[in-house]
C-alpha cells in the first residue's frame, strides 16, 4: 500500500493532503468562528493544488475563485452580520457528539475498506487537452449546453432569493 | 494514485459529516457542508484522470457542483441571517420548530 | 282430484305472511295483531281441512312435488313438499290447535304490551311447524326443526324481563341442541350412505323397506339411535327432559301450543316419518321403547309431587310423550300417531284451562287455589273433561289411544305393559289430585278473586273439550279405521277385553286413590308427604336430575370455561399486552429521537446508513 515510488506528484500530494486535513481539522476544533473560516480557506486552497495535480487547472482556478474567495468571504459576512460571542455556553451533548463521531468514523471505515479492496482498472492515459480551459469550454457549450443554461437560471434565482430573504430588515 | 485521492475525499467527507452533525453553530455547520461537497468534488476530478475511461466529464461535473454549492451557500447565509433576526441566535439548538 | 294437495304449499305461507305483516306493523296495532294472527291461522286451518277431506277418499294417492334447489357437481338437492295421510292429519292438528290458541291468546294476552310481537312469534312458529310437517326430505325438515326450536326459545323467553324466563329459554335451547346435534349427524350419515345422496323420505322408505340396501346393520342402528336422540331432545324424553318443565315460564297459550300439542310432537313425528329406518334396526326399536317407558313412569312420579299447576301438566306431557315412544318402539306407529292426535287435543285443553285459572287467580301454586270450580264453571268442566281424557276414562279420547298402545304392549312385551298400566294409574292419581286441589274443596288464599274468563278464552276451551271427548272414536279396539287409513293396510281388529278392563281399572283406581287421599282431606293437602317424606321429597326435587346435570355437566363445563378464560386473560391477553406495551415503549424511544433537532435526525440517518452498509458488505464478505 505504501510502497509507492517517491515521485514528484506523490510528494506534492502529500503536502497538499497535510494542508487540507490540517485545515479541515482545525476548522472543526478552533474556538473562534473567524479562525475557522480562515482554516477552511486553507483547506480549499490545498484542494485547488490537488486539482492542479489532477490536470484540472480550470477547476483549480474556479475552486480558488469561488470557494477560497467568494464562499469564504460570504461566510465572513454572515458571521459579521450575526452575533458571535463565541463563548456561548456550550450545553454539552456528549452522547450526541459521540454518536456523530462514531457514525462518521464507521462511515470512513467502510469507505476506506471499499476503496482499498476495490479493483480500479486504469485504462488509457488522460488527455487534458492542449488547453484545459478551451477543452472544458468546448464541452460546456456543445454537449452540456442545457445543464449549463439551467445552472445560470438556478444561480439567478438563488441570488434573487438570497436578496429577498436578507432584505427583510429594511421593513 | 487513485486510491489515495479517493481516501483523501473520504477523509474530507467524514470530517465534514462530523462537523455538520456535531457542531452547534449554524455557520460552522454550513462550512462543514461545503467541506463535504469538496470531498465529493475531489472524487469527481480524481476519476476524471484515473478512472476507467479518463475524460473531461468529471471536471465538468465538478464545475457544476461548485456552482450549485455557491448558490447554496448564498441562500444558506441569507436564511441564517433571517433566522438570526428572528431568534437572536445562530445556535442550532434553537431551531427546533420542526418538532411541533 | 287432488287439487288441494297441490296447493298445500300455501298452508305454511299464510302464517308466514301473518308473521311478516305483524313484524312490519310493530307494537302500535294491538287489536289488529290478534286479528291478523288469527286470520292467518284460520286460513291455514281451512286449507288443511280441505286437504284432509281429499285424503279421506279411499285410496288417495300420495302427492309430492319437489324442485331442484341446489346443484353441486353431480349432486342435485331437491326440496319440496309431500302430502300423505300422516302429514294431512298433522296439518289439521297443528293448524287447529294453532287457531284455537290464537283466539284464546286474544283474551289471555290482552293486557300484554307486546301482544303484536307475541302473535308474530306464534305465526312464525305455526309456519315452521307446518313446514316441518310438509317437508318431503330430511334437510328441509331439519331446517324447520331448528326454526321450531328458535320459536320455542323466543316464546319461552317472551317475558324476558323475568330472569327465570331467560334462564328457561336458554335451557330449552341448549338442551334441545344436544338432540339436534344427534339428528344432524344422522342426516349427514344418511347423506353419506344413501345411493345418490337422496334425503327425501320416499327414498329412505324404499331403501330401508328393502331391508337395508347398502346399509349394514351397525350403521342403520347408529342412524336410528341418532335420529332418536333428536326426538329425545325435542320431545323431552329422559334424559333430555329437563327443559320442558322449565319452559313453562313462557305464556300459557305457548305451553299449550308448543309444549303440549305441536312442537314436542315433532319428535314423535320425526320417528314416525323415518319409521322404516327404525324397523330395520331392532336394537334401536327396543331402545326407543324402554326409554319411552322409563320416561313415562318417571315423569308421572315427579308430576305427583309437584305443586306448580303448569309444571304438573308439563311432566304429564313428558309422560304421555313417553307413551308415544313406547308405541313407536313396539312398532305400532299408528298407536303413537293416534295418541299424539288425541293428546294434542286434551293436553292443549288442559293447558288452556290452566291458563284460564292462572289468568283468574294470578298464581301457579295449586296449594293457594282451591274451590275455584264454583266460580269458574266452564273452565272447571272443560278441565275435568281434559283430565278424564288424560286419565284414560272411557269413552273419552285418551282412553282409546292409550288402550291401543297398551294392547300392543301386552302383545309384545309384558314388562312394558306393566309399566304402562302403572303409569296410567299414576296419571289418574295426579290428575285427580290436581283437579281436587284446584277446583274443589275450601277456597284457597288466592281463590277469592277468581271469576270466569272472557268468552274469547272459553270458546276455544269448549271446542277443545268436544274434540277431546270425541277424537278417540276414529279408532276403536274393534274398528281400526285410523290404522287402516294411515298405513293403507287392512288391520285386523285387535281389541282385547282384558286390556280394556285393566286399563279402566287402573284409571278408576287412580282416581279413587286420589279422591281418598286428597278429596276427603284426610291428612291436609299433603297426605303423602307425611307418610313417605323421603320419597315425596325425591319426586318433588325431580329426582335431583337438574342438580346432577348441574354438578356433572354445568360445573365441569364452567370449570373448563374458567380455565380457558384464564388462559385467554393471562397467556393470550398477556401476549397481546406485551406486543402493545412493546410498541408503546418503541414509540416512547422514537419520541425522544423526535426532538426537532435536524442534527439528531442526521445522526440517526448516518447510523442507519452505516448499519445497512455493514449488513450488505458483511453478507458479501461472508458469501
Amino acid at each position: 500500500m505504501f510502497n509507492v515510488d517517491i515521485t514528484g506528484e506523490y510528494i506534492a500530494f502529500f503536502i497538499f493532503a497535510v494542508i487540507i486535513i490540517a485545515g479541515a481539522v482545525l476548522m472543526i476544533s478552533l474556538e473562534k468562528v473567524v479562525h475557522m473560516v480562515i482554516s477552511m480557506a486553507a483547506a480549499f486552497l490545498g484542494l485547488a493544488g490537488m486539482y492542479v495535480l489532477l490536470d484540472a487547472e480550470f477547476v483549480a482556478f474556479v475552486q480558488v475563485l469561488i470557494y477560497a474567495g467568494a464562499v469564504s468571504i460570504l461566510m465572513i459576512f454572515g458571521i459579521m452580520m450575526t452575533k458571535h460571542n463565541g463563548e456561548a455556553v456550550e450545553t454539552a451533548k456528549p452522547l450526541h457528539e459521540t454518536l456523530a463521531a462514531v457514525g462518521a468514523l464507521c462511515l470512513f471505515g467502510l469507505l476506506f475498506y471499499s476503496i482499498r479492496t476495490a479493483d480500479f482498472q486504469s485504462a488509457g492515459a488522460f488527455d487534458p487537452g492542449q488547453d484545459n480551459t478551451l477543452a472544458i469550454g468546448e464541452q460546456l457549450f456543445t454537449g452540456y449546453i442545457v445543464p449549463f443554461e439551467l445552472l445560470s437560471i438556478l444561480l439567478t434565482v438563488a441570488f434573487i432569493g438570497a436578496i429577498a430573504l436578507a432584505k427583510k430588515e429594511a421593513d | 494514485m487513485l486510491p489515495s485521492y479517493l481516501t483523501m475525499g473520504a477523509i474530507l467527507f467524514c470530517i465534514g459529516l462530523y462537523g455538520a452533525l456535531a457542531k452547534r453553530n449554524a455557520i460552522i455547520v454550513l462550512l462543514s457542508l461545503e467541506l463535504m461537497l469538496n470531498g465529493v468534488n475531489l472524487n469527481l476530478v480524481a476519476f476524471s484522470k484515473y478512472g476507467v475511461i479518463p475524460s473531461l466529464t468529471g471536471q465538468l461535473f465538478s464545475i457544476f457542483t461548485i456552482t450549485v454549492a455557491a448558490a447554496e451557500a448564498a441562500i444558506a447565509v441569507a436564511i441564517l441571517i433571517a433566522l438570526f433576526r428572528a431568534r437572536g441566535t445562530v445556535l442550532i439548538d434553537a431551531f427546533n420548530r420542526m418538532r411541533r | 282430484m287432488d287439487f288441494f294437495a297441490k296447493i298445500a304449499w300455501i298452508i305454511p305461507l299464510l302464517p308466514l305472511a301473518a308473521f311478516l305483516v305483524l313484524m312490519t306493523l310493530g307494537r302500535g296495532f294491538r287489536r289488529a295483531g290478534a286479528w291478523i294472527g288469527s286470520i292467518g291461522a284460520l286460513g291455514a286451518f281451512v286449507l288443511s281441512l280441505l286437504v284432509l277431506s281429499e285424503r279421506l277418499k279411499p285410496h288417495a294417492i300420495d302427492y309430492s312435488y319437489n324442485f331442484s334447489w341446489i346443484s353441486i357437481g353431480e349432486y342435485t338437492l331437491r326440496i319440496g313438499f309431500e302430502i300423505t295421510n300422516l302429514t294431512a292429519l298433522m296439518l289439521v292438528v297443528v293448524t287447529l290447535v294453532g287457531l284455537l290458541v290464537n283466539i284464546y291468546s286474544a283474551g289471555y294476552m290482552a293486557s300484554d304490551e307486546r301482544i303484536t310481537v307475541f302473535y308474530g312469534y306464534v305465526s312464525l312458529f305455526t309456519f315452521s311447524m307446518l313446514g316441518l310437517v310438509l317437508s318431503d326430505n330430511l334437510l328441509s325438515f331439519y331446517l324447520f326443526w331448528e326454526l321450531v326450536g328458535v320459536c320455542s326459545f323466543l316464546l319461552v323467553g317472551f317475558w324476558y324481563a323475568r330472569p327465570a324466563a331467560r334462564a328457561a329459554a336458554k335451557k330449552a335451547f341448549i338442551v334441545t341442541r344436544i338432540g339436534d346435534a344427534g339428528l344432524l349427524i344422522a342426516i349427514l350419515l344418511l347423506f353419506w350412505n344413501m345411493p345418490g345422496h337422496a334425503l327425501d323420505f320416499t327414498s329412505i322408505q324404499s331403501i330401508f323397506g328393502g331391508h337395508g340396501g347398502s346399509f349394514t346393520d351397525g350403521i342403520t342402528t347408529v342412524i336410528a339411535l341418532l335420529i332418536f336422540l333428536g326426538a329425545v331432545g325435542k320431545s323431552g324424553q329422559f334424559p333430555l327432559h329437563v327443559w320442558l318443565p322449565d319452559a313453562m315460564e313462557g305464556p300459557t297459550p305457548i305451553s299449550a301450543l308448543i309444549h303440549a300439542a305441536t312442537m314436542v310432537a315433532a319428535g314423535v313425528f320425526l320417528v314416525a316419518r323415518t319409521f322404516s329406518i327404525f324397523e330395520a334396526a331392532p336394537a334401536a326399536m327396543e331402545t326407543v321403547a324402554y326409554v319411552g317407558a322409563f320416561t313415562a313412569i318417571f315423569a308421572a312420579v315427579i308430576a305427583l309431587a309437584q305443586n306448580d299447576l303448569k309444571r304438573i301438566l308439563a311432566y304429564s306431557t313428558i309422560s304421555q310423550l313417553g307413551y308415544m315412544m313406547v308405541a313407536l318402539g313396539l312398532g305400532t306407529m299408528t298407536g303413537a300417531i293416534f295418541h299424539l292426535f288425541t293428546h294434542a287435543f286434551f293436553k292443549a285443553l288442559l293447558f288452556l284451562a290452566a291458563g284460564s285459572v292462572i289468568h283468574a287467580v294470578h298464581t301457579q301454586d295449586i296449594r293457594e287455589m282451591g274451590g275455584i270450580g264454583s266460580r269458574m264453571r266452564v273452565t272447571a268442566w272443560t278441565f275435568a273433561i281434559g283430565g278424564l281424557a288424560l286419565a284414560g276414562i272411557p269413552p273419552l279420547s285418551g282412553f282409546w289411544s292409550k288402550d291401543a298402545i297398551l294392547t300392543a304392549a301386552l302383545e309384545h312385551n309384558p314388562l312394558l305393559f306393566g309399566v304402562g298400566l302403572a303409569t296410567a294409574f299414576l296419571t289418574a292419581l295426579y290428575m285427580t289430585r290436581l283437579f281436587v286441589l284446584v277446583f274443589l274443596g275450601k277456597s284457597g288464599s288466592k281463590a277469592g278473586e277468581a271469576k270466569e274468563s272472557p268468552l274469547v278464552m272459553t270458546i276455544p276451551l269448549i271446542a277443545l273439550a268436544v274434540l277431546a271427548a270425541i277424537a278417540g272414536f276414529v279408532e276403536l279396539p274393534w274398528n281400526g279405521w285410523l290404522s287402516g287409513w294411515l298405513t293403507d293396510e287392512v288391520i285386523e281388529p285387535h281389541g282385547s277385553v282384558a286390556v280394556i278392563g285393566l286399563s279402566i281399572a287402573a284409571g278408576l283406581l287412580g282416581m279413587l286413590a286420589g279422591w281418598l287421599l286428597y278429596g276427603k282431606g284426610i291428612a291436609g293437602s299433603q297426605p303423602l308427604a307425611s307418610r313417605l317424606p323421603r320419597m315425596v321429597k325425591l319426586a318433588e326435587r325431580k329426582f335431583y336430575i337438574d342438580e346432577l346435570y348441574e354438578m356433572v355437566f354445568v360445573k365441569s363445563l364452567r370449570g373448563l370455561g374458567a380455565c380457558l378464560a384464564a388462559f385467554d386473560t393471562y397467556v393470550i391477553g398477556g401476549a397481546v399486552k406485551l406486543a402493545g406495551s412493546a410498541a408503546g415503549a418503541a414509540g416512547k424511544l422514537g419520541l425522544r429521537l423526535q426532538n426537532g433537532q435536524v442534527q439528531t435526525y442526521g445522526v440517526a440517518a448516518v447510523l442507519g446508513v452505516v448499519a445497512i452498509a455493514v449488513v450488505v458488505i458483511g453478507r458479501r464478505m461472508l458469501s
